[in-house]
């Protein structure tokens, strides 16, 4: 066993926490008051090379391992950037960009990747349905092969990115009488005659994130836009598993990391009964089960990433594993965080209350922790 | 980056687990039996001496990753057997650790090498009434007198006592920290009866007096003055309490798990249960996020040790709550069966308490943390 970064990997996550608190964060929580898309920011994530990390130069990518991709997260995470940003990065980048690269053929990735890589187009992808959330063999969206076309008919709900995205990886039936076989992928472009995304939703929590609805009405894309063959679209959206349980999972590491020094620096100032609130005991607690679970997350995230760059097939368990801890242990910490900062904690002028509603889609987004469970007992 | 344990590793793991499952057949390593504590104990030792076990993380063993190694083999044993586990250790990585570390020459060859051939049973004491947080200085005594130092003190709680060949005392001497390696008939010596305990039966621990202790000058050793001995002792307590707490998760864990695929009620296993299922479900998260973060605890006490400190508190206090939990869970996947009293899971159960408690406890390893966080230490 080897736990090391490589010393480039290190040098890079502070390169990224530097320009993150400067360039973003002193943003954030004024986009998150107005619930509003920081399309700058996301440019300048695009600019710095983040959101084509683990993509091929060829598209304008890095070419870096997925640990570095998901040192990034954390870096993110850990600089205070919040988690709405971080969640549209994730989406846009493992959940769209990355099938596309994957399974899309070369004139399309030519055609997409260089446009969401550089950040100019922003993605989204469509799976989950108002009937058809974990289950996902039970969705209603249907492609029908007419001619050299597929017509879409159907809703998605839930999509990050839905109000604002140039580009969607949308699954729909092909076989309606089929359950997983029967799910195909697609790419359609906005502006594809009826193909709509609703209004945003107003959410708990990662509310910089857009939402929202995508609706299908007689849709037509041309027939190169299926992704693969169909009947793949299953696979296709179980492979997303493994940014979910990994680089998606960062940044809830990172901002472990952010709370505790922010909770440490505040500790260290606010006097009570003449001294630093940091000098009890139970705020010294507090500070400990943050650390704790920055420590305990850190090291699962990195192994999904480490087992993705040695190529071997998602370890469902351990993957499992990983979301469950992120999903489950996060709140503790979270709820920590804001109590250590008292009244404050629970005011927008300071960050604590946001990251506790960020944190608060863990146990939810990718998969719930209920689901988790169900995958882990099934399979041990 | 490496997640993986070396198959070299690996197969030292299932050697342990076959050499001491015999041994540890029907608990009976595990139970209070003064007139053979001792005995089972020595086949203990004598069994993992054929392996690389007990020179783990104490001397380079070829193909092995020191104390990285020793987690992973570790955690086999304290599942195998809590109670052996702990002996084993506190013979093994506390006294003959500080004779490793801090002893010369001569006391080497003799007190560790009969220790790791397991032909010794040592015992090392530190804890005091007066022990607190902040480490106060140890009462313990020696007075040079000549050729020989006279000791005075008492200790408490230390594992082993009872069966104990040789047992180094922690203490002072000239000013500074000593160890005092006592023979178990010294005069002087006085070793409290076993204690009664709510785990670890068959781990005895005692207390011990000392009332002018002499001893001969070569049977001290003084650690490096600039060495917190007392702090470097508590270190090493902490990581045998990780792999005594990543054992009791695991056989607590698989005990249920197996328990919940071959116990049925209401014609299936109760495993397809979603109160059990998500139940193992949890107490899996809990033991394979444990054993990451001893295992990275490990990997940086061997390649970074100034660096360890913190970390190994944080999987100190992570490790030992969630044995408590597992196990906790395991009773009741259990049943009936779990409350009765000799099964595995009863037993870890008992004992994770403790894995709390000693050492480190998990109350004043939080306080260490969030002042290594708000900077007002180290």
């Amino acid at each position: 066993m080897d736990f090391a970064f490589t010393k480039e990997q290190l040098m890079f996550k502070k390169e990224i926490i530097r320009f993150a608190k400067k360039e973003i964060v002193p943003r954030v929580q004024e986009y998150d008051l107005n619930e509003a898309f920081d399309f700058e920011s996301f440019r300048k994530l695009g600019d710095f090379g983040i959101l084509g990390l683990h993509f091929p130069e060829t598209y304008g990518g890095s070419g870096a391992d997925v640990v570095t991709t998901v040192m990034a997260g954390e870096a993110l995470g850990e600089a205070g950037v919040d988690g709405g940003l971080t969640l549209a990065y994730g989406a846009h980048s493992f959940l769209c960009a990355d099938t596309i690269l994957r399974h899309a053929t070369e004139e399309q990735r030519q055609r997409y990747l260089p446009k969401l890589i550089s950040g100019e187009w922003i993605g989204c992808m469509g799976l989950t349905e108002p009937d058809a959330g974990s289950d996902v063999a039970s969705m209603k969206t249907t492609a029908e092969k007419k001619g050299d076309k597929y017509v879409l008919n159907g809703s998605k709900i839930f999509i990050t990115n839905g109000p604002i995205a140039d580009v969607a990886v949308v699954y729909a039936k092909t076989d309606p009488s089929q359950k997983h076989a029967g799910i195909s992928a697609f790419i359609v472009e906005k502006g594809t005659k009826g193909f709509a995304a609703g209004a945003p939703l107003i959410k708990m929590g990662v509310r910089t994130s857009q939402t929202s609805e995508l609706f299908f009405n007689n849709c037509e894309i041309p027939e190169e836009n299926l992704l693969g063959k169909e009947g793949e679209g299953f696979n296709m959206s179980l492979q997303t598993v493994e940014w979910d349980r990994s680089a998606l999972l960062a940044p809830f590491v990172g901002a472990a990391k952010y709370m505790l020094n922010s909770c440490a620096d505040y500790a260290r100032k606010r006097e009570q009964f003449g001294r630093p609130i940091g000098k009890f005991q139970a705020v010294k607690h507090k500070l400990a089960n943050i650390r704790i679970f920055a420590e305990a997350s850190q090291s699962l995230a990195y192994k999904i990433a480490w087992c993705k760059d040695q190529g071997r097939p998602l370890n469902h368990l351990e993957a499992a594993v990983a979301k469950l801890f992120v999903g489950d242990w996060s709140i503790g910490p979270a709820n920590d965080a804001m109590v250590v900062f008292g009244g404050y904690g629970f005011c927008h002028e300071y960050n604590m209350e946001r990251i506790f509603r960020d944190s608060r889609l863990a146990p939810i987004g990718g998969g719930t922790s209920d689901i988790q469970k169900m995958i882990i007992s099934k399979i041990i | 980056m490496n997640y993986d344990f070396s198959e070299k590793e690996f197969t030292l793991f299932v050697d342990i687990n076959e050499k001491m499952g015999g041994l540890a057949a029907n608990g009976q390593l595990d139970r209070k039996d003064p007139a053979h504590n001792k005995e089972n104990i020595k086949q203990a030792l004598k069994q993992l001496a054929q392996t690389p076990y007990l020179k783990l993380g104490l001397q380079p063993v070829d193909g092995y990753q020191g104390q990285l190694s020793w987690m992973g083999a570790a955690e086999t044993l304290a599942a195998v057997s809590p109670s052996a586990y702990l002996a084993v250790e506190a013979s093994t990585r506390l006294f003959g650790r500080a004779v490793n570390e801090w002893g010369d020459s001569n006391q080497k060859s003799k007190w560790l090498t009969p220790l790791l051939e397991g032909n010794l049973i040592g015992a090392l004491a530190i804890s005091e009434e007066t022990l607190n947080i902040e480490n106060d200085p140890l009462t313990a005594q020696g007075e040079r007198q000549g050729e020989s130092v006279a000791i005075n003190g008492a200790k408490q709680y230390v594992i082993n006592a009872p069966i104990a060949d040789w047992i180094a005392v922690a203490g002072t001497c000239d000013d500074a920290y000593a160890l005092f390696l006592i023979e178990k008939e010294a005069s002087g010596l006085t070793v409290e009866p076993a204690m009664e305990t709510l785990g670890y039966d068959g781990t005895p621990i005692s207390g011990i007096r000392l009332e002018d202790c002499r001893i001969p000058n070569e049977q001290v050793i003084f650690p490096p003055a600039d060495i917190d001995m007392a702090e470097a002792i508590r270190m090493w307590e902490n990581q045998i309490l990780l792999g005594a707490g990543l054992g009791l998760s695991k056989a607590a864990y698989e005990t249920a798990r197996d328990h919940a695929k071959s116990h049925r009620s209401g014609g299936k296993p109760i495993i397809a249960y979603q109160e059990v299922g998500f139940k193992l479900a949890d107490m899996l998260t809990l033991f394979q996020t444990s054993q990451l973060l001893a295992y990275r605890t490990a990997w940086t006490a061997e390649t970074s040790p100034k660096e360890a400190g913190e970390l190994l508190l944080c999987a100190k206090v992570f490790c030992a709550e969630s044995a408590e939990q597992v196990c906790s869970e395991a009773l009741k996947i259990l049943g009936g069966n779990g409350y009765i009293t000799g099964n595995s899971v009863e037993r870890a159960y008992r004992c994770a308490k403790y894995v709390q408690i000693a050492g480190t406890s998990t109350e004043i390893g939080r306080v260490k943390i969030g002042d290594a966080a708000l900077g007002y230490r180290n």
